[in-house]
């Protein structure tokens, strides 16, 4: 008998190129459907996919229902962030921010329904947006990434109203703290600002590769993830994961991860972060690594928890990063399967 | 007694005497007789019962005086004598009475004789004339029956029907005012047509049977025009040679060919004919000029057409049957053989035997380069294959990894995506196979040349996946929708992997041979040098760690050619595997990297690692350059060099180390990192000359 080849199905020249596209597809965003069933993830070729995870949650789940219910190109650039209210998916990258109902974006050849492009400064290349924050009290949008300044927009009307300048580099990540009106940023410069949003000032600078606990000058200052809860502050990046007390503006923990991270968030009494390597880490407060749960992809960009009131069933953690995969964890312990574009 | 019978006789004599003239006179005169003979008409008038009363009387009266003449004689006396005397008178007179009596009697006999003949002849009269009225009735009703069993032979004819005759037939014919109520009349009527009809026909199939005559005339007379046009002919032929030759014009050479590819089998038929008109039709399209000798195809047979002859007397017996039927033949015949070894040897041998005749295609391509094939057919297997070789215009310095570019084996592996060449494409061989104990055909391709899909195409031959056919026949019309990309694929083969080889022997030598119309693609300075440039095996790249996406994703195939690349820039390495798929350029060569330069760094650990790798993999349509993009892959390794370059100068420098970096940043970059995985600006702008972000 002839030798089995490694796939049944010769590739041509489309085939190559698609399996290539696959091979090099980071995914930077994701963002779950204000209903939780639905999750859009945005990728390096400005692509995004919405996938349907309750469909990918049930019992007779198949192979196509791990792929997109749709794919669109949203954007010409890679999509670097993108959230979602309780109406629109909110996506953004190449210097514009664009606005998908999500109640259509099931339907073939959706077309975005608002586009704004905050007043930039510099024409030579358009900067890129890196972060998308919502402040619900106010219904107003903050953007922020490479022109060094805080946006915002108000979603109203749609005008952007302030500009927060202050950041000497691009701007990574944005936290918005939840009891007083302010906004944290980190940036490529190696600081975190904290923003009065009613000042439009800034409050408070802290220059965390200064910190000489968790400076790693060879990994460079850059400040690529960001969380807050009440009084406290978790950040990395070029700089180890550290957990700060905001008042005192001192590091209380610090995480002992080599690997740069670059997404970090709150979920009960732990920290969830991901970043460099396969698996999304959690840690306790206290600085113990609690488990490091492997993922699919060789790194990780972006984590999203899925906590919609309305779709309890679809409670998962999603993880998604330099590969065309998103990894679905049901519970935080192991990975269930893999969403795939 | 004796006195009265003598007495008798006289009255007897007279009687016969006078008898034959009363008979004659008895009618025509009575009275003359009443004359002579009144006796006749005597006893008519006398009356028979008296007669004999009276004949009674004289006998007793004789009686008596008998008896009376006795009494006196014996008495005697003289006086007696009177008295006797006187009785014998008395006596006598009695005997006078007898005699009259006598006579009468026979008179009356002779008349009652006469009477009963004639009666007598009466009836037999009658009796005749009934006889021959009998007879007459007899034949007059044979006469009768005869008529009416008569059958007429007009019934037999088969007539028009009426409706048509009444309306086709002419009045005089047809008659209707009579013929309609009387059926005689018309059938006559109908006969009468019918007769007319026919005579008319008759005279046409005269005229047609002349007609026929006269054309055959003029057939037989153009035939021997023909028969002495074909002498002439040749002569012409032979006389126009030298002018053929002078001109260019292989007119005879081809109808020669013809001849030859009448003895090809069907598939090789079809691709000979198919590539012929291919051919021929390129060459008129590409020049306005007659056809000229160097034209990109030419199409020859090669191979015994004796042998060809021999084996095929009906060339159109199906290949299959005869492959099963040989088999089986074989296996009742070579019995006797000694050892199974030899037995399934020779079965073998016989069933991937190759038609004696094979077809050469060349293919010549700008630069002067050939591609030579040679298209066999594997009669019991009923498949094709093809050897191919390929010869330049000048000699080739055949660089070390270049080995395999065009090596007879590979040059055409993967035509079409998937076509390797190593399988039958025959799904009934494997049975065949199975039979001799051929494994695969893999192991004989190298003698048999390579039976890829698209060579069953161009020679007609379509096997289904789904169901198999018994007997596939040899179709112009697949071929012939094949035989155009099929050649241009082919030549474009030829010129890539001569293109390769080219910039193969220069790789070798560490130089990044880019062509000046490429040049806008890369900054005009390049620090980072190609040092290496070797060929390794497929399972070298399979096992090496940093390639194991590539082998994943299912794209490093057995049939691809695999190199490896080491660019080198200071003490940073940076190490490419590369995949070259046999269908570059229409395929890129596909890159994986790992750069060793403060630890080794591949696409796993570092987001520009694998930018780099996506900047060469899937944006290589930039690097493409002019048509038909032979040069991707130098432009691709000369980025390679340039994306170096950026990585290496654009790092950032670690405060806490002491002295100066290590490569001091010279490219123009707009900004450092941008984006969530910090890309470095590796997309190089032309005309000004500055790196941006992608």
């Amino acid at each position: 008998m002839e030798r089995a080849v490694p796939h049944a199905v010769p590739l041509g020249q489309v085939e190559v190129f698609q399996a290539l596209q696959r091979l090099h597809m980071t995914i930077f965003s994701q963002s779950v459907s204000p209903c939780g069933k639905f999750l859009a993830a945005g990728n390096n070729y400005g692509q995004i996919a919405v996938f349907s995870l309750s469909a990918a949650l049930s019992s007779e789940a198949k192979e196509e229902s791990k792929k997109p219910v749709v794919t669109f190109q949203a954007h010409d650039g890679p999509v670097y962030c993108m959230v979602s209210t309780d109406r629109h998916l909110l996506s953004a990258g190449d210097g514009e921010v664009k606005a998908w109902l999500w109640a259509e974006i099931l339907k073939k050849g959706c077309k975005e329904l608002w586009r704004r492009q905050p007043p930039y400064r510099t024409s030579l290349e358009v900067p890129e947006i890196n972060a998308l924050l919502l402040v619900p009290k106010e219904n107003s949008l903050i953007l922020a990434g490479g022109d060094c300044q805080l946006h915002t927009m108000d979603l109203e009307t749609g005008t952007f109203t302030r500009a927060l300048r202050g950041h000497t580099d691009y701007i990574h990540c944005l936290a918005l703290r939840e009891r007083s009106p302010e906004v944290l940023s980190g940036g490529e410069d190696g600081t975190v600002r904290l923003w009065d949003l009613r000042s439009a000032q800034e409050v408070q600078t802290i220059e965390v590769y200064k910190h000489e606990e968790c400076s790693r000058p060879h990994n460079g200052r850059w400040i690529g993830c960001l969380a807050t809860d009440s009084d406290w502050m978790v950040c990395g990046g070029g700089p180890a994961l550290t957990l700060w007390h905001l008042r005192s503006s001192t590091p209380t923990t610090v995480f002992p991860m080599r690997a740069p991270q670059k997404h970090v968030t709150f979920y009960q009494d732990l920290i969830l972060s991901a970043g460099q390597g396969r698996c999304v880490n959690q840690w306790q407060l206290s600085g113990e690594l609690k488990a490091q749960v492997p993922g699919s992809s060789p790194g990780l960009l972006s984590l999203s928890l899925n906590q919609q009131p309305a779709a309890p069933e679809c409670k998962v953690l999603t993880a998604a990063g330099n590969s065309c995969r998103v990894d679905v964890f049901t519970n935080l312990g192991y990975r269930a399967f893999s969403l795939s574009f | 007694m004796s006195s009265e019978s003598s007495k008798k006789r006289k009255p007897k004599v007279i009687r016969s005497d006078g008898a034959p003239s009363e008979g004659k006179r008895n009618r025509s005169d009575t009275e003359q007789e009443g004359k002579y003979y009144s006796e006749e008409a005597e006893v008519d008038l006398r009356d028979p019962g008296r007669d004999y009363e009276l004949y009674k009387y004289t006998c007793q009266e004789l009686q008596r005086l008998m008896a009376e003449i006795q009494d006196l004689k014996s008495r005697g006396g003289k006086d007696v004598a009177v008295e006797i005397e006187d009785r014998r008178i008395q006596s006598c007179v009695h005997f006078m009475t007898l005699k009259k009596l006598n006579r009468l009697a026979h008179i009356r006999l002779k008349k009652g004789r006469d009477q009963t003949h004639e009666a007598k002849q009466k009836v037999d009269a009658y009796h005749l004339q009934l006889q021959n009225l009998l007879y007459e009735v007899m034949h007059l009703q044979k006469e009768i029956t005869k008529c009416l069993e008569f059958k007429s032979k007009h019934e037999e004819i088969d007539l028009v029907s009426l409706e048509e005759f009444y309306k086709e037939a002419p009045p005089d014919i047809s008659k209707a005012e009579v013929t309609m109520g009387d059926p005689h009349q018309q059938t006559l009527a109908r006969l009468d047509w019918e007769l007319e009809q026919r005579k008319r026909l008759a005279e046409k199939y005269r005229e047609c049977l002349s007609n026929k005559e006269k054309i055959l005339k003029e057939i037989e007379v153009k035939k021997e025009y023909l028969s002495s046009l074909q002498p002439r002919l040749n002569s012409i032929m032979q006389a126009s040679l030298p002018v053929q030759e002078y001109l260019f014009m292989p007119f005879d050479q081809a109808h020669k060919q013809y001849e030859t590819a009448r003895h090809l089998p069907p598939p090789l038929y079809v691709l000979f004919v198919q590539a012929t008109a291919y051919g021929q039709a390129c060459a008129h399209m590409k020049s306005s000029q007659p056809p000229r000798q160097d034209k990109t195809l030419s199409v020859a047979i090669e191979g015994s057409v004796d042998e060809a002859k021999a084996l095929f007397k009906p060339p159109e017996d199906s290949q299959d049957d005869e492959s099963d039927s040989d088999a089986e033949e074989e296996q009742t015949t070579k019995r006797r053989r000694p050892t199974l070894g030899v037995q399934l040897d020779d079965k073998r041998k016989e069933m991937l035997k190759r038609h004696p005749l094979s077809v050469m295609l060349d293919l010549k391509c700008k630069d002067d380069s050939v591609l030579h094939l040679t298209f066999y057919y594997l009669m019991n297997l009923n498949i094709m294959t093809v050897k191919a070789k390929v010869t330049t215009a000048t000699e080739l310095i055949t660089p070390i990894s270049a080995g395999d570019l065009l090596s007879p084996d590979s040059v055409l592996s993967c035509l079409y995506p998937g076509d390797h060449g190593k399988k039958t494409p025959n799904p009934a061989n494997q049975y065949q196979f199975d039979k001799v104990g051929i494994l695969t055909l893999r192991d004989y391709v190298l003698d048999l040349g390579h039976p890829y899909l698209w060579v069953q195409k161009l020679g007609g031959l379509h096997f289904p996946k789904e169901q198999p056919q018994h007997t596939v026949i040899a179709d112009h019309s697949l071929s012939a929708s094949h035989m155009e990309t099929t050649m241009k694929l082919l030549k474009t083969r030829v010129q890539s992997r001569l293109a390769l080889h080219k910039q193969f022997a220069s790789l070798e030598h560490g130089i990044v041979p880019v062509t000046s119309d490429c040049q806008y693609l890369f900054p005009a300075k390049v620090v980072s040098r190609l040092v290496k440039w070797v060929t390794i095996a497929h399972e070298d790249y399979m096992e090496l760690h940093f390639t194991k996406d590539i082998v994943e994703a299912g794209l490093a195939e057995d049939t691809n050619l695999y190199y490896m690349a080491l660019v080198e820039r200071g003490t940073a390495k940076l190490q490419a595997a590369v995949v070259l798929n046999p269908g570059y350029s229409s395929i890129p060569p596909i890159f994986q990297l790992c750069l060793n330069w403060k630890g080794e760094k591949t696409n796993s650990n570092d987001d520009n690692i694998r930018a780099m790798e996506s900047e060469v993999n899937v944006c290589y349509k930039e690097l493409c350059g002019p048509r038909p993009s032979h040069q991707l892959l130098t432009n691709q390794l000369q980025r390679l060099c340039v994306l170096l370059d950026v990585y290496l100068e654009t790092e950032s420098h670690d405060d806490s180390v002491e002295g100066p970096k290590e490569f001091p940043q010279e490219k123009m970059c707009l900004r450092l990192f941008r984006g969530p995985s910090r890309m470095k600006p590796f997309k190089y702008n032309h005309p000004q000359g500055f790196f941006s972000h992608r």
